[in-house]
């Protein structure tokens, strides 16, 4: 068996396991621990719309939580006011934020780079008060309440296991649409765009729509995420949508791995469950604990979870084929620094 | 026209204290090219240094003068334990380091000090001048003053020193410096600690008009960005210049344009900077760094 082989099918393996635990989830974790899951999903859809747009076309946003905001507005507004059905406003939160990442991925074609972190970082302090302001949309501080869905007569478990499965298949729905485009003529023109502008544009990309399709998806799935968290959470508020989510978003995909698809359920899991565990470790210290966790984490691994991941199997694969030829290229100490 | 003219001095004085947090951020980006946005939390733990030794019946003045080098030292520990085993990374790796960072930072001065806010006494005289109807406060004075010294100072260590020679040259060219005998990671370090010590500066300043609480900073660290952005990440004199704009569009746009008011007004810097970055996408004193491909 050839070393592409082994990678291979190590990681079809571990694919296939981390989708078996997931489905297990409801049977196995009592109610409760199953709602927090299910806000891990929908957190896993934004994350991976971040991964797209960073990990593999090489821009970087900070308004994740933003673009999730809206599509959970989008939600509950047309749930509650209009009495549609509540997945029947899906469509429409992708509709809405994905919109909102037009109106800001075409300036950001002149914003690359830092200034384009802080704008739309920018935009990431401005949600909540503007969510207060805009009172008549979003009813201010009282927030939106809606009934969540009951499962069909027929459905053997309880709500919390539905609205799990529901969010389940939404991931996985996003997780294929992520598959197909980092594949391909797409997955590479996407690439190319990260790795050097000048020669993706003389070999024919089409820098300009290749970027703005870039964000306009990553907001999409934010807003599909930010749609089925609402439905999942029965409430919106500003306070559901504070600027230390847009910031989880950022800290789940780099955590996970920005360059996987698997990372963003990882970084998701992580930025969900990792500050109540340290909570519970010691309430006063709880922010100390976090910091030094994602500070040690990075400087474990650099590129993620999933980049550690890689690096070690493929440390281990390269063991049982061949040796150690190859190994001196790939050691760290023999990159370039990175400017 | 008074009200105006008022504003403006205040949006002046507030500009000043972004543009010496932006310029420690600058300071920070030219050496090491990773964004600190934990720099603003590092100067609370600092000002609560000195909040503490005053508590314990040392002149506040003094306290001061005690902590600028506790805050140097400080920030040359932070690089060298926790940034220097990551040098060379990629930036999304600073960036959630940086993040760890914040988090953990504040949450220390939140478990040793609490979160109520504490009153810090004022350095300067409580005095003021009226010119044409517009209110001069010694405080307002005194806090310009201290950024043209911060920056005359700065500005004199990198043009005619060995030291600030070598700090720009490990800056510009991290792997090559070496081969003239510049101990670039000493450099780097010290770069750190100078940031660390601009940046308490500027949070000692604000402090008696905030009250002293572990987020303390976390609004003048967005307003810095803001400002460090606008100048140009590149360019100290832009970062200056971007903060006072954004301390004066801040102020102006909260008194005169009824819809912001004081919820909003976070969101004026922002607006400013995206505006003006579409004319000029490299900052309005930065440069562009030109690639042969």
């Amino acid at each position: 068996m050839s070393r592409r082989d082994h990678t291979r099918a190590l990681r079809t393996a571990g694919i296939a396991a981390m989708a078996l635990v997931l489905l297990c989830v409801p049977a196995l974790l009592p109610d409760f621990l199953v709602y927090q899951f299910s806000v891990a999903l929908t957190y896993a859809i934004a994350i991976l719309g971040l991964n797209l747009l960073m990990g593999f076309n090489g821009q970087i946003s900070v308004a994740q939580g933003v673009f999730f905001a809206v599509g959970g507005y989008t939600t509950a507004v047309f749930a509650t006011r209009y009495g549609l059905n509540a997945f029947a406003t899906l469509p429409i939160a992708v509709v809405t934020s994905s919109l909102l990442g037009l109106v800001i991925g075409v300036p950001a074609l002149r914003w690359q780079g830092l200034p384009l972190a802080f704008i739309t970082f920018g935009l990431a302090v401005l949600t909540p008060p503007l969510a207060l302001k805009l009172e008549a949309i979003t009813r201010g501080a009282t927030g939106i309440s809606m009934t969540k869905p009951v499962p069909p007569a027929w459905f053997p478990g309880n709500q919390d296991t539905a609205l799990y499965l529901c969010c389940l298949a939404g991931l996985a729905l996003c997780v294929v649409i992520a598959a197909r485009l980092t594949r391909g003529d797409t997955g590479r023109s996407l690439r190319a765009a990260r790795d050097n502008g000048l020669i993706a544009e003389s070999l024919g990309v089409n820098l300009a729509k290749v970027r703005i399709a870039a964000f306009v998806t990553c907001s999409g799935m934010a807003g599909f995420g930010g749609g089925l968290f609402a439905i999942v959470n029965g409430f919106v508020s500003p306070e559901s949508f504070q600027m230390t989510k847009s910031f989880d978003f950022l800290v789940g995909s780099i955590v996970g791995g920005i360059t996987s698809i698997s990372g963003a359920l990882i970084g998701a899991l992580f930025v969900m469950f990792l500050p109540d565990w340290a909570a519970d470790m010691n309430i006063a210290l709880s922010g100390l604990i976090y910091g030094a966790a994602l500070v040690l984490l990075m400087l474990v691994a650099r590129d993620g979870v999933v980049g550690l991941i890689v690096k070690l199997t493929d440390t281990v694969s390269r063991r049982f084929t061949q040796g150690d030829v190859g190994k001196l290229q790939d050691q760290p100490e023999n990159r370039q620094y990175q400017t | 026209m008074q009200l105006f003219w008022q504003q403006i001095v205040e949006g002046l004085a507030s500009g000043a204290i972004y543009a010496s947090l932006a310029l420690a951020l600058v300071l920070i980006y030219r050496a090491t090219r990773i964004v600190n946005f934990a720099q603003g939390e590092m100067a609370t733990l600092c000002v609560y240094g000195a909040w503490q030794l005053n508590q314990w019946s040392v002149p506040f003045w003094l306290s001061i003068l005690i902590m600028l080098p506790v805050s140097f030292a400080f920030g040359a520990l932070t690089f060298r334990l926790m940034i220097r085993p990551v040098l060379g990374a990629s930036d999304h790796t600073m960036v959630v380091i940086c993040i760890g960072f914040f988090v953990g930072f504040e949450a220390i001065a939140l478990a040793v000090w609490g979160a109520d806010p504490q009153a810090v006494p004022r350095i300067l005289p409580d005095y003021a001048w009226t010119v044409a109807g517009v209110r001069i406060t010694a405080n307002n004075l005194g806090i310009l003053a201290t950024l043209c010294l911060l920056t005359a100072a700065l500005s004199a260590l990198f043009r005619f020193t060995r030291i600030g020679l070598a700090m720009r040259a490990s800056a510009a060219e991290r792997e090559k410096s070496p081969l003239v005998g510049i101990p670039v990671e000493t450099m780097l370090m010290l770069g750190w600690g100078l940031a660390a010590m601009v940046g308490f500066i500027a949070a000692a300043l604000i402090a008696p008009a905030l009250f002293l609480s572990p987020p303390m900073m976390v609004s003048v660290v967005i307003y810095a960005l803001a400002a460090a952005t606008l100048g140009g990440w590149d360019s100290p004199a832009g970062a200056i210049v971007g903060g006072l704009i954004i301390g004066v569009a801040e102020s102006l746009c909260a008194t005169f344009v009824p819809f912001i008011g004081n919820e909003l007004k976070i969101g004026v810097p922002f607006a400013v900077m995206a505006l003006i970055l579409l004319a000029r996408p490299q900052g309005l004193f930065g440069t562009t760094a030109v690639i042969r491909a």
